[in-house]
């Protein structure tokens, strides 16, 4: 499975709820496969999609909020983790496209085939589940839809597939469709 | 800054709309975030990026935040707050302790404390150095600020040795 196929199976079974996604490829992958005023890309400030994750979670908590991480940007803020796990926010999924690379800057090796992401978060009061096909994806889902948070969904990801076009989008745009559509 | 006015500080900030502070302590505004805590308002972070980013998040759901830190960690956070705060236009206060503005501060500050004025004027972030007889006035202009959705920073002189 790549990124896109795992990301349009995630987007496919959600409703509405909001999704910070994280720079590089993700955001790119998520905007070329369904844009929707609910996304807040984050095409700068590498590693905090998890961290403005949580703070939407924590002021608008009638929604759930996924934020979509990279293996690269989580490691980058793993400090995220445990401010995420001292306050517990039962609304948040964080799903980690885990791919052990910095794929948009050419691929080079991140130590998530080394140190598992999985037991750090486990240890930052997450509960951690973790997929490789597609099949497990959409089963886990539908798991995960029922639980409490805060969720951390590891999903293997295959590097590769076509490259999706960059977010031709003001900032400020993307910014006020998502406040609006929090508003809702 | 005086331990009295500092609780005022952070009283009138919280009482005229600021309704979230978050950061990471610095020693030069202890007693403003003591006075967070007994108002449990505070949320401390492991790094000042972080923080910025949990601001940026409340601000996107109508919350307003004030974001504390020493001005190393400031410097840690340039490009978070070039490249979200300020490309994304969110509103949001900074506060920022100044350590090295005294010339016999510890070494470390002394040269960041040397470069922070050009550092703001860098980043075009709108700043006003805050002080005993000032600060009423000072947190105006960042409420007021906050309102036309513009972020600014209050900077906080550390003015003693210890």
């Amino acid at each position: 499975m790549i990124r896109k196929e795992a990301i349009s199976i995630i987007v496919e079974k959600m409703s509405n709820q909001p999704i910070i996604s994280a720079n590089g490829f993700i955001s790119r992958d998520l905007f070329d496969t369904c844009d929707r005023n609910s996304n807040f890309y984050m095409i700068g400030s590498m590693g905090l999609a998890s961290s403005i994750g949580l703070g939407v979670a924590l002021k608008s908590t009638k929604k759930k909020i996924f934020v979509f991480d990279g293996d690269g940007n989580i490691l980058m803020n793993l400090g995220s983790l445990i401010t995420i796990g001292i306050i517990k926010p039962k609304n948040l999924v964080h799903v980690i496209f885990d791919n052990s690379s910095h794929e948009s800057t050419g691929g080079q090796p991140t130590a998530t085939n080394k140190i598992q992401l999985s037991k750090i978060a486990k240890s930052a009061n997450y509960k951690v589940f973790q997929v490789k096909t597609k099949n497990q994806l959409t089963k886990i889902f539908q798991k995960i839809k029922l639980i409490p948070g805060p969720i951390m969904l590891i999903v293997k990801i295959e590097k590769g597939g076509v490259i999706s076009k960059r977010i031709n989008m003001e900032p400020t745009k993307i910014k006020n469709r998502f406040i609006n559509s929090l508003k809702k | 800054m005086k331990e009295l006015t500092q609780k005022q500080v952070f009283d009138y900030l919280f009482n005229n709309g600021t309704e979230n502070f978050i950061g990471v302590p610095d020693s030069t505004m202890k007693h403003f975030i003591d006075q967070g805590f007994k108002k449990n308002k505070i949320l401390i972070t492991t790094r000042e990026d972080e923080a910025i980013g949990i601001a940026v998040g409340m601000t996107l759901s109508q919350s307003s935040s004030l974001v504390f830190m020493q001005n190393a960690g400031f410097a840690n956070s340039l490009s978070t707050i070039t490249s979200l705060v300020q490309l994304y236009k969110i509103p949001m206060i900074f506060l920022i302790g100044w350590r090295g503005f005294l010339k016999n501060d510890a070494p470390e500050h002394t040269k960041i404390g040397k470069i922070q004025p050009k550092l703001l004027q860098a980043l075009s972030l709108q700043s006003k150095i805050i002080n005993e007889k000032n600060w009423k006035a000072s947190c105006d202009w960042a409420l007021k600020l906050i309102k036309e959705k513009k972020p600014c920073a209050l900077i906080l002189k550390r003015d003693f040795i210890d």
